[in-house]
C-alpha cells in the first residue's frame, strides 16, 4: 500500500494473466488467488477474475463470503458493466470478480459474448488482472488463455497433469493459429492438424507451417509470427522432489522440440502442509503463513511477474 | 526451429555456442531425465523409439562437446559450412570417445551441481536472513539435488540430513556433529559452508536446552 502513492494513476491497459493448466485439482485457483495478494501487498492495483463458472472456488481461496454479483451476471446479460461486479476483498488493492451462482445449463457465454468480455476485462481499472480458468480445453477457456501470449500453466508433477497441459499448450496454440490465418482453407488446414490422426500425416506445428507455407508464402508467415509470439509459461505446484523441480524444464524441451512451441520455466512451488491448511482456512499461504516455503515460493514468481511489467510484451490487442 | 533429426550438437543439447563445460554437463544430465523412460514430461509425448533414437543422439552430442579437442574440431566443421545434416549417422573419428569415460566424465562434474538455469531466481535466493532448514533445502532443490545425492556424497545417512532439513533439532546428535553435517551438506550445494553452519547453529543451540544437549553428548560418545 505504501508504494500505490507513488505510482501515477494512468490509464493503461492492465497486464493480463491467464492462469489454466487443462486439468482440475491443480492449484490454479490457490495459485492466483496467493499471486494477486503477493502483486496487491506490493503496492499494484489487482483484480482477480473467476473465470470458473462451473466450479468457482476462487472468492472462497480469498476469504470472502459467497458473493451476490459474479460473472454469470454478464454472462446472462444482467449487467454490462464489469466494474459493477468487483466486489472487495480483506486485502487491500485487490478486487474480486467471482464466477459464482452461475446457470449451469450454459455456463459459458457464446463466443460474441465472450470477445465483449474480454475487451471489458482490459478496460478495467487496475495493473493486473489476473484470469483464473476452469479446468479442460472448451472454447471459452481456450479463448480466454488467450487473452494474452503468455499465460500461465499450472501444472502438478503427475502424469494425467503433464498430459492434460500438453493438450492445452497445444489447443491454445492451435486455436490462435487458427485466428491468425486469413484464408479458410488454411483455417481448415489448421482445424486439420487439431485433429492428430490426421491423413495428412501433420503433427507438429512444424509439419503445420511447412503445409500451409506449400499453398500460401504470405499465410505462412503471419504462422510464423504467431508461433514465435506464444509463449506460454510453465509453473510446477507441489513440487516435493528435485525431480519434480526439473520437470518444468523438461515439459520446456518437449513443448519445443516436439510441438515447435516456446515456453518459459517461470518456476515452481513447493508441496507445503502449509498450503493446504490455508486452504482450509480459507485464507491465502503467503498472507497466513508468509515464512511457510510454499509462500516464498509464491512471492518469488510474483515479483518475477512484476519485473517483467514494464516490457508489457506479449500483449494483443482486439 | 528445424526438426531434431537435423539439429547440431549444441542445438539438440539446447545450449549455446559458447556454453561453458559445466552448462553442457548440466545440459546432458538434464536431457538424459527428460528423455529417460520413466521420464514424467516424455511417456506420452515420445513414440516407440524415438526417445531412445534421441538418447542416442544426445550421448554423441555429449561425448564431442564435453571433450575440448573434439569440441573444437566440431566447431570448425560447423564454422566451415558443412553442417552435419544428420545426426543419426554414425559419429566420426574424433568422435571416438568410450561410453565408460563419459560416465567418468559425467561422475566427476556432478560433484558440485550447478543450480538450476532458473536465474532469475538466483539473485531471491541470495538474500539475507537465516539459513533454517527450510532454506537449505529450498536451495537443495534449487540445484535440482536429492536428499540421496547429497547423502552419496557427504557419508551423512539420509534419515540426518532431513532432520535437519525439517528443524529436528531432538533427533539430531550432538552439536559438534550437526556443524559438520551442516557444513558438509552446505559445500555439497555449492553455499559459503561457514556463514551457513554459523547461522544453522545459532538457531540450533538458542532452541536445544543444554541439558539435552549434554545428555545427548555424552550417550553420543
Amino acid at each position: 500500500v505504501a508504494n500505490s502513492g507513488l505510482t501515477p494513476r494512468r490509464r493503461r491497459a492492465p497486464r493480463m494473466l491467464p492462469v489454466g493448466g487443462g486439468k482440475g485439482g491443480v492449484g490454479k485457483s490457490f495459485v492466483v488467488a496467493n499471486l494477486a495478494v503477493v502483486l496487491a501487498r506490493s503496492g499494484q492495483r489487482v483484480v482477480a477474475v473467476d473465470g470458473d463458472l462451473e466450479g468457482a472456488n476462487l472468492h472462497t481461496c480469498l476469504g470472502v463470503p459467497e458473493p451476490k454479483s459474479s460473472l454469470a451476471d454478464f454472462v446472462a446479460n444482467r449487467v454490462e458493466d464489469l466494474d459493477k461486479l468487483l466486489i472487495e476483498t480483506p486485502i487491500p488493492n485487490l478486487q474480486l470478480i467471482a464466477a459464482t451462482h452461475g446457470n449451469l445449463a450454459t455456463p459459458q457465454p457464446n463466443r460474441s459474448r465472450r470477445i465483449q468480455l474480454m475487451r471489458a476485462l482490459r478496460q478495467l481499472e487496475a495493473d493486473f488482472v489476473l484470469f483464473d480458468l476452469g479446468a479442460g480445453t472448451h472454447a471459452a477457456v481456450m479463448d480466454y488463455f488467450m487473452i494474452s501470449d503468455d499465460g500461465l500453466v499450472v501444472i502438478a508433477p503427475e502424469p494425467t497433469s503433464v498430459e492434460n497441459a500438453y493438450s492445452f499448450i497445444r489447443a491454445a496454440f492451435y486455436r490462435r493459429l487458427r485466428l491468425a490465418m486469413v484464408s479458410h482453407d488454411m483455417r481448415d488446414v489448421v482445424s486439420l492438424a487439431m485433429d492428430q490422426h490426421n491423413e495428412r500425416g501433420i503433427r507438429t506445428p512444424l509439419d503445420l507451417l511447412h503445409e500451409i507455407e506449400a499453398f500460401d508464402p504470405e499465410e505462412g508467415r503471419r504462422f510464423t509470427e504467431t508461433m514465435r509470439a506464444f509463449r506460454p509459461r510453465i509453473l510446477i505446484n507441489g513440487a516435493s522432489s528435485a525431480e519434480d523441480v526439473k520437470l518444468g524444464f523438461a515439459v520446456r524441451t518437449v513443448c519445443r522440440k516436439f510441438f515447435g512451441i516456446d515456453s518459459e520455466y517461470i518456476g515452481y512451488v513447493n508441496h507445503d502442509e502449509m498450503a493446504r491448511k490455508s486452504v482450509r482456512m480459507r485464507r491465502t499461504v503467503v498472507d497466513l503463513y508468509p515464512r511457510s516455503d510454499a509462500a516464498i515460493y509464491l512471492s518469488r514468481i510474483a515479483r518475477k511477474l512484476l519485473t517483467e511489467t514494464g516490457a508489457s510484451a506479449g500483449e494483443r490487442t482486439g | 526451429m528445424r526438426p531434431i533429426s537435423e539439429q547440431d550438437h549444441y542445438e539438440i543439447l539446447e545450449i549455446e555456442r559458447d556454453a561453458t563445460p559445466d552448462e553442457i554437463s548440466r545440459a546432458f544430465r538434464m536431457a538424459q531425465a527428460t528423455y529417460g523412460d520413466d521420464s514424467l514430461a516424455g511417456y506420452s509425448v515420445f513414440g516407440e523409439g524415438e526417445a531412445q533414437a534421441i538418447r542416442e543422439r544426445i550421448e554423441i552430442a555429449y561425448r564431442v562437446l564435453s571433450d575440448a579437442e573434439s569440441r573444437k574440431a566440431y566447431d570448425g566443421s560447423l564454422a566451415g559450412g558443412d553442417r552435419p545434416r544428420r545426426g543419426f549417422e554414425s559419429p566420426p573419428q574424433h568422435e571416438a570417445l568410450e561410453r565408460t569415460e563419459v560416465a567418468a566424465r559425467i561422475a566427476t562434474s556432478a560433484e558440485l551441481a550447478p543450480p538450476l538455469p532458473l536465474e532469475e531466481l538466483d539473485a531471491l535466493e541470495n538474500e539475507g536472513g537465516e539459513f533454517d532448514g527450510a532454506r537449505l533445502r529450498r536451495s537443495r532443490l534449487h540445484r535440482g539435488m536429492e536428499i540421496e545425492d547429497i547423502a552419496s556424497r557427504t557419508k551423512i545417512s539420509p534419515s540426518y540430513l532431513r532432520f535437519i532439513e525439517e528443524d529436528r533439532y531432538a533427533d539430531l546428535p550432538a552439536p559438534v556433529y550437526v556443524r559438520g553435517f551442516v557444513t558438509a551438506y552446505a559445500k555439497c550445494i555449492g553455499l559459503d559452508a561457514k556463514l551457513v553452519a554459523t547461522s544453522y547453529m545459532k538457531n540450533f543451540e538458542d532452541k536445544t536446552p543444554p541439558t539435552v544437549r549434554r545428555g545427548r553428548f555424552l550417550a553420543g560418545r
